[in-house]
């Protein structure tokens, strides 16, 4: 059938598509610009990824656990704007912690709805994107919250590390952690299993449901974190930040390899994807390429690494493990054993 | 392995509470939007009102019939909606002049089926995640098609075919006839056809399905070319209708219809639902909409009250499911 | 595990690439502003705009890049897409690449603060267009290009006051909520009012986001509820007012409120010499975006500029509608 060695690269080129991508756009980057090839740039190429990265890394353990949560976007505004909202009334620190926590409310929002009322996760973050894009928009009047104390968040984005700036070396530490979480805990490792066979891990004395629901609310921290953060280097609350982050940051963690379908991933895939993306976006910006070329490009790069990845491992199923991936409680009934 | 097929029809056919909220909950909940309605405001019994209703809401309804197909056989969801809208209602326009509006219209259709397509083979046959390739093939659409415009609004020329889609016949806009043709042809396509129950199969459970030698890959690619096809067909409505269309045309129609499906009752997981469910789901989106300006709500309330209902119905669906062991 | 060696591997080699190009990489810190009057050939300009793709946005830019070249300026193009908070980074992004001059397109009043704040320490002059930023934000602004938003909400009043005698009941069909071209409009518009001491009645305010659809539907809704009470029409632009004038046609009632407009599109000046639209105000794009970019120049230049230079708002009603030409 297929030639082996097209077989072969093919296989390598998905497995090292990381390292071929930044490389590639690096190269690119280079080429066509002066100045891209430069610390500054990777400064800020960094420090611009970081906000769809924490989103990211949030997204990640949700996939990994085979479910999905759309609702980032709203927690990241409704964060965003409690902490500006915040700071009058119980001072800059306290805000900010508030915001995260408001994340963290709406997460577990979503992991009740899931969880004790088995709606499934795709609908559940669906209606809650809705709510809360809603309800930041209600609250604010539709109005961006100005922040009393603008200098507060500056040094967020300021000269920290060589390449960093304090935010995106926050970003880059919870990268690492959740990292050494995921592959060399032992939750890490039940997380995975959940999100390969839920029934199975349940057999095996894992409390599924608990996990999935923890992922939820992580994803809520994580976002609450995202929203907190881009408000207070921005010095405002925007009702509607949220709304335009949620596409960037699934495309970042499908292109560093985590699949939706879960029981795969990586935090670290996941932030190869954010950077990926991140200095492709700020490459072309840099060309002055329009942004709508640059979503064709995205889109394109999108169904050839996911068209790739699906050729190379052939994996079968694959539907009705996104079916299954939906699916929450164990069944009364065994499902039929999946074939790797 | 033994998956019985389409649990839909035997949840029907059966007397649990389940059931009965099933069948019932879409005319009460009309009902009772209805009630709310004509105490809130004299004018909102009034044809004109409800003709406008359903009116603003048939254009979105038809892609919302097309997403039944996609949820139903398991497909999640279509995501590249608003770009096949906008693809349909700028090359209708932008054709106009050169092709003549019919041609042009067909033309609309056809590049929006074909993105329809694309989803499909990458959906169908390619097995690739439905909400990463619709993702996918939505942003490489909608960038061509504002690469296309160049940014600006494109206008229509008056012509015969824009008339008729802006008239009425029997007092009833065309555009509403135009939802009731559809849904007229696609209900029983659903329910009766063998097309349908391959849908239903699909969504269902996959291997069963192919075991049962249907055709299972064509059956999923053809759900995502038909919202393609529908998609685009809204957006040449909206184009002729509006005399003129720009690229954002479609944004937000995806998750409408998507809300439409669902409160209609047809399960993400697949595997049951009826378009005529979706009419229902559309009537009952149309509505809030409606009663949120009459009511003098902030339009920013439209969201929380959809979302909110939308947790309600399917909360309320999965709770029966599970008493009866689906789940 | 391959796949984790990997991400190491990359993160590595990009970052040993970055870093080697870096040391031997020209120095990105160019000197600017450095105060040197004359020439500005083979300057560069980073111009952070709403969107690439947008009827009034467009021509905008396309002003701005006929300016630049006019001046042998380089000029680089990046879309913030309506969110201001995607402009901010952008905007961070351009101060830390060391451009001459920056042009901003504020979405929002104030999420530009902390950009502006480093723009002004790295010595890179800012002018804004279109839109104001919060004041805050436009004293590290050194001058804005564009018309006069409240204003154009101030002139709409007297417009609709006038019109109809200053008695009556009407509709607001603004913009986006917390854009600033729609927190300008709305708040000229009623402090106008007030001021005025006005007789008219607002009914309701919608959001319909700058777009006729989403107008349409409203208005459908707007028609039903009030019926005639709807004497006047404020609509913060001319594609809004052509969604209500075509709901208002549909509804097949026999009433003709006063609708007043803004952005001076060709659709409008039709509906004007109609008598379906009573008014709107002109709005030239292309020559914003060229007086922006002029305006910058002059401060990259080292010269004194007004804090506001205006584009003029020319009110276009049924009188000299067939004088002017519409702008887009």
């Amino acid at each position: 059938m297929k030639n082996f060695d097209f077989a072969l690269l093919g296989t390598r080129a998905v497995q090292y598509r990381l390292v071929i991508m930044l490389v590639a756009v690096a190269v690119f980057g280079g080429l066509s610009l002066d100045d891209f090839l430069t610390i500054n740039t990777l400064q800020s190429v960094l420090d611009r990824a970081t906000v769809v990265g924490f989103l990211a890394l949030g997204l990640t353990p949700v996939l990994i656990a085979g479910q999905i949560d759309l609702s980032i976007g709203s927690m990241m505004s409704m964060a965003g704007i409690t902490t500006i909202f915040m700071q009058p009334v119980i001072g800059n620190v306290p805000a900010a912690a508030a915001g995260v926590a408001v994340g963290i409310l709406i997460g577990a929002v979503n992991a009740l709805m899931v969880v004790v009322f088995k709606i499934n996760s795709l609908v559940a973050t669906l209606a809650t994107l809705l709510i809360f894009a809603s309800l930041a928009l209600l609250l604010t009047n539709s109005y961006p919250l100005s922040s009393e104390d603008p200098i507060f968040g500056l040094p967020l984005t300021a000269d920290f590390l060589w390449i960093l700036t304090p935010r995106s070396a926050i970003f880059l530490t919870a990268a690492v952690l959740m990292f050494v979480w995921l592959k060399l805990t032992p939750t890490g490792r039940n997380l995975y299993a959940v999100g390969s066979d839920a029934p199975a891990a349940t057999s095996s004395g894992i409390n599924a449901n608990g996990y999935i629901a923890a992922s939820f609310v992580l994803s809520g921290f994580f976002a609450g974190l995202a929203g907190m953060m881009q408000s207070l280097s921005t010095a405002a609350g925007s009702p509607v930040a949220g709304a335009v982050m949620l596409i960037p940051a699934i495309t970042a963690v499908v292109i560093g390899g985590t699949r939706l379908e879960g029981g795969r991933g990586s935090s670290l895939a996941t932030l190869g994807g954010v950077l990926a993306l991140g200095a492709l976006t700020t490459a072309l910006e840099y060309n002055g390429v329009p942004s709508y070329t640059q979503a064709i490009y995205t889109g394109l790069l999108l169904i050839l690494l996911i068209s790739l990845d699906r050729i190379v491992s052939g994996h079968g199923g694959a539907s009705s493990r996104a079916q299954r991936s939906v699916r929450v409680a164990p069944r009364n009934t065994p499902l039929p054993r999946r074939n790797a | 392995m033994n998956q019985l097929v389409a649990p839909a029809k035997s949840l029907d056919k059966s007397k649990t509470p389940g059931a009965l909220f099933s069948t019932l909950s879409i005319p009460i909940a009309i009902l009772v939007l209805v009630v709310i309605g004509s105490i809130a405001s004299p004018s909102f019994l009034t044809v004109n009102n409800l003709t406008n209703v359903l009116n603003a809401n048939s254009a979105v309804g038809l892609i919302a019939l097309g997403m039944t197909f996609v949820m139903v056989s398991g497909g999640l969801a279509d995501l590249s909606v608003p770009a096949n809208v906008a693809m349909g209602a700028l090359v209708t326009l932008g054709a106009q002049e050169s092709m003549g509006t019919g041609l042009a219209a067909l033309m609309g259709l056809l590049v929006a089926s074909m993105g329809g397509v694309v989803n499909g083979i990458l959906i169908g046959y390619l097995r690739i995640n439905p909400i990463i390739a619709t993702l996918g093939t939505g942003s490489v659409l909608l960038g061509l098609s504002q690469l296309l415009v160049g940014g600006g609004i494109v206008y229509a020329q008056p012509s015969a075919l824009s008339t008729f889609v802006k008239s009425s016949i029997l007092g009833i806009p065309v555009f509403i006839w135009i939802f009731i043709f559809v849904a007229l042809i696609l209900h029983p396509l659903l329910a009766r056809t063998s097309f349908g129950r391959w849908s239903l199969a699909v969504g269902g459970n996959y291997q069963a399905a192919q075991a049962s030698a249907v055709p299972v890959r064509f059956t999923k690619a053809a759900a995502f070319a038909m919202t393609g096809f529908l998609a685009g067909l809204c957006g040449v409505l909206l184009a002729l209708s509006n005399g003129q269309a720009r690229p954002i045309i479609g944004t937000g129609y995806e998750f409408v219809a998507i809300t439409a499906v669902v409160i209609g009752g047809t399960s993400v997981f697949g595997g049951n639902g009826s378009v005529l469910r979706t009419v229902g789901g559309v009537l009952i989106t149309a509505l809030i909409g409606n009663l949120i300006i009459l009511l003098g709500f902030p339009s920013q309330a439209t969201g929380l009250i959809t979302g909110a209902i939308v947790l309600g119905a399917v909360g309320i669906d999965a709770y029966f499911r599970r008493k009866a062991g689906r789940l | 595990m391959i796949a984790r060696r990997n991400i190491l591997v990359a993160s590595a080699a990009a970052t040993l690439l970055f870093a080697v190009a870096g040391c031997t990489a020209a120095d990105s810190g160019t000197d600017s502003a450095s105060g040197d009057a004359g020439s500005v050939e083979g300057k560069s300009i980073c111009y952070v705009t709403l969107a690439n793709s947008h009827p009034y946005v467009t021509p905008a830019n396309e002003g701005a890049q006929a300016a630049a070249d006019a001046a042998g300026v380089e000029l680089t193009i990046v879309s913030e897409e309506f969110s201001a908070q995607t402009g901010a980074e952008q905007l961070n992004s351009c101060v830390s690449r060391g451009v001459d001059g920056i042009l901003l397109w504020p979405a929002d009043e104030n999420s530009y603060l902390p950009g502006l704040l480093k723009a002004e320490q790295a010595g890179i002059p800012v002018v804004a267009i279109d839109t104001r930023a919060g004041d805050e934000s436009m004293e590290l602004i050194q001058s804005f290009a564009g018309a006069d938003k409240y204003d154009q909400g101030k002139i709409s009043a007297q417009q609709l006051d006038g019109a109809l005698d200053s008695t009556g009941g009407i509709v607001v069909i603004a913009g986006q909520a917390g854009n600033g071209t729609e927190i300008a409009r709305s708040g000229g518009f009623l402090d106008e009012l007030e001021s005025m001491g006005s007789g008219l009645e607002i009914l309701a305010t919608v959001n319909a986001d700058f777009d006729q659809q989403k107008a349409l539907v409203a208005s459908r809704d707007l028609i039903t509820k009030f019926g005639d009470q709807i004497e006047g029409v404020y609509a913060q632009d001319d594609t809004m007012a052509k969604g209500f004038l075509q709901a208002l046609e549909e509804s097949g009632l026999d009433f003709v409120p006063v609708v007043v407009g803004i952005n001076g599109e060709a659709g409008a000046f039709d509906n004007i010499r109609e008598g379906k639209q009573f008014s709107t105000i002109l709005q030239p794009p292309f020559r914003n975006g060229e007086l922006a970019i002029e305006t910058l120049i002059s401060v990259m230049k080292g010269e004194t500029v007004p804090e506001m230079v205006p584009l003029e708002n020319t009110i276009v009603d049924i009188d000299n509608v067939d004088d002017l030409e519409p702008a887009l």
